[in-house]
């Protein structure tokens, strides 16, 4: 599974991105998009195309995980959302790795957009997190990446040379989110 | 002593450079000097204070004892520098208290210059108590109000409003 | 005299970074990444940062009152210089007190989660955290209740509803003796002023930060018994009423 992880000001300005792959089931933590030529803004372009349902998810829930709120089938990308009480949204891509079992790239991405039936349950055998990016263990799992970034992201907010909006540059922050990445997807 | 706020006549503080900032009377009717009077008052108070301080007699160290090995030849000329004020581990304080059989007038100088005369009747106990009160309502609603100016005439609604509930809470 | 002794000591702090992080070339592009960017990075010399500390640490630790007042009481005489009136003042404060609100949100969410789970183990999921405020009432009793404790130590003493049918989009939390007056008197020129538009400020960032647009106001109502009562006008925009009233029909807490 690769990660794409990114924090959005209210006013939908990315304040921190970050690209990672799994490290569960002998993962490396190497981010493998599908389409590595044009993940780089495909997957930003995936993550702000999903704010519409999120800010119409924000009004009817008030909970802070939203869980898993849309999907994206032609990259097989599935987007998680967490809002922390101010407003700035956390925004996870995930897309289940490439199969080379699977028939052919263009039917295999058909059928993932039925919430990955055929490709992805093959190998959920082998580690549930990284396969099913809708499985109750993968919303689970995200829940505890988001709760240590949302911790982090406090901090962040509190140091009084931050000010709501900017840009996080502290590369503390960004090993912080690494290692939450490396624990719990 | 159940007559305690009856005694307190009155407060006046006295910034450092001898000019009335605050004034005020704690019992109704008391006849009144006019501003002008208090600001000699004031003055003439701050002055008195002054040299009450520089007229405390200074004692000649006289060389005493601990040093009978070294101070052979010179016993009897103390150098000019070596005076003292009398019990030197008190510093000099200046005016603290008149008393008249009417009234006792009782000066309260803080570290920073700035004094407090309370005008209180002579058999009123704990005046030091009642001052020490004053100079904390002071500390608290004039110096922490950042509307309020150092050196400046005290206005202040708080302390006013604190500082006659503290003394009528008191009887 | 001063700057050869402190360059020497930031030296030696960004020596001891770039030396560990030198030694493994090419090790991963994020730290490759990481190592570009932190020579402008001071690290205290216990190399603990802001990351490092629980944000529960200082939860019941208690503050001085006095270093309070004065550090209020030089906010206050900062926001004076340059201004035109009370208005001005004012205004100013508020924005100081506005991202503090913003800040105070995040806080005050993540305090009240990480209690409810902190006698069990971080990892369960029996810790519901407290909901987003989606609703006005909600968020005022937010602000009413947690926020008022966090910041204060008490509860706001009322919160009301205007009565007028013309206003409805106005509320009223009322403070009997707010903290930051404590030991302020304005002067007799001034009394309209009120020097908790700092804290009408906090309320209007967290407000905002909920995604309620709000414009917050401070004023004098003083009584017998309280003397520096403060009542904070909740005025809620018009498109935050519109939402109100669709959550509203479609039943929404």
């Amino acid at each position: 599974m690769s990660y794409y992880f990114t924090i959005l000001s209210p006013t939908d300005t990315p304040l921190f991105n970050i690209a990672f792959g799994t490290s569960k089931g002998g993962g490396d933590g190497i981010a493998r998009f599908r389409f590595p030529e044009t993940a780089q803004y495909m997957n930003q372009f995936i993550i702000h195309s999903s704010l519409d349902i999120l800010e119409e998810a924000q009004w009817t829930n008030g909970g802070m995980y939203l869980k898993h709120i849309d999907t994206y089938p032609p990259a097989a990308a599935y987007i998680t959302a967490f809002l922390t009480p101010s407003g700035a949204r956390f925004l996870l891509l995930h897309q289940p790795p490439n199969l080379p079992s699977s028939t052919g790239t263009g039917s295999g991405l058909g059928s993932s957009s039925l919430l990955g039936t055929a490709g992805s349950t093959t190998r959920a055998s082998s580690s549930s997190i990284a396969a099913n990016p809708t499985s109750p263990q993968t919303e689970e799992a995200v829940r505890q990446f988001m709760n240590e970034v949302y911790e982090n992201y406090v901090k962040t907010a509190m140091s009084p040379f931050y000010k709501q909006g900017m840009e996080i540059k502290s590369p503390v922050f960004r090993t912080r989110v690494t290692a939450a990445g490396r624990k719990w997807l | 002593m159940p007559d305690n706020n009856r005694g307190v006549f009155s407060l006046i503080i006295i910034n450092k450079a001898g000019g009335l900032i605050y004034q005020r009377e704690f019992q109704s009717g008391l006849r009144q000097l006019s501003t002008n009077d208090y600001l000699v008052l004031a003055g003439t108070f701050h002055g008195v204070h002054a040299i009450t301080r520089s007229i405390t007699p200074k004692i000649p160290i006289s060389q005493p004892a601990p040093s009978p090995a070294t101070s052979s030849p010179s016993t009897t000329a103390p150098a000019p520098s070596s005076y003292s004020y009398p019990n030197p581990g008190v510093p000099v304080s200046g005016l603290d208290y008149l008393e008249t059989d009417k009234f006792r007038l009782t000066c309260f100088q803080t570290l920073t210059g700035t004094k407090f005369l309370l005008f209180t009747d002579p058999l009123t106990g704990n005046v030091d108590t009642i001052i020490q009160k004053i100079y904390e309502l002071y500390a608290d609603f004039v110096m922490k109000n950042p509307f309020y100016q150092i050196e400046m005439p005290v206005r202040c609604e708080a302390f006013d409003r604190h500082l006659g509930a503290w003394l009528r809470g008191r009887t | 005299m001063a700057g050869p002794p402190r360059h020497a000591t930031m030296q030696s702090i960004s020596n001891g970074s770039t030396l560990q992080s030198g030694d493994r070339p090419q090790a991963q592009p994020s730290q490759q990444q990481l190592s570009q960017q932190s020579p402008g990075l001071r690290v205290p010399s216990n190399r603990k940062t802001i990351y490092d500390r629980h944000l529960n640490r200082s939860r019941n630790t208690e503050l001085s009152r006095a270093s309070f007042a004065f550090l209020f009481g030089e906010m206050v005489t900062y926001a004076q210089r340059r201004v035109t009136g009370i208005q001005d003042l004012e205004k100013r404060l508020n924005e100081q007190g506005y991202p503090l609100g913003l800040r105070l949100l995040d806080l005050l969410f993540y305090r009240s989660t990480s209690t409810s789970s902190s006698a069990l183990s971080s990892s369960s999921t029996s810790s519901s955290p407290p909901n987003r405020p989606l609703r006005i009432i909600t968020l005022l009793h937010l602000i009413h209740g947690p926020l008022w404790r966090l910041l204060f130590g008490r509860a706001a003493d009322a919160l009301e509803h205007s009565v007028s049918p013309d206003t409805p989009n106005e509320y009223m939390i009322t403070d009997n003796d707010p903290m930051v007056n404590t030991y302020i008197s304005a002067p007799r020129d001034m009394s309209m002023l009120n020097c908790a538009a700092y804290v009408a400020g906090i309320i209007e960032g967290v407000c905002d930060g909920c995604g309620f647009e709000t414009k917050v106001s401070a004023h004098n109502q003083p009584t017998e018994l309280w003397p520096s009562r403060t009542v904070f006008l909740v005025r809620f925009g018009d498109s935050v009423m519109e939402r109100e009233k669709v959550l509203e029909r479609a039943g929404i807490k």
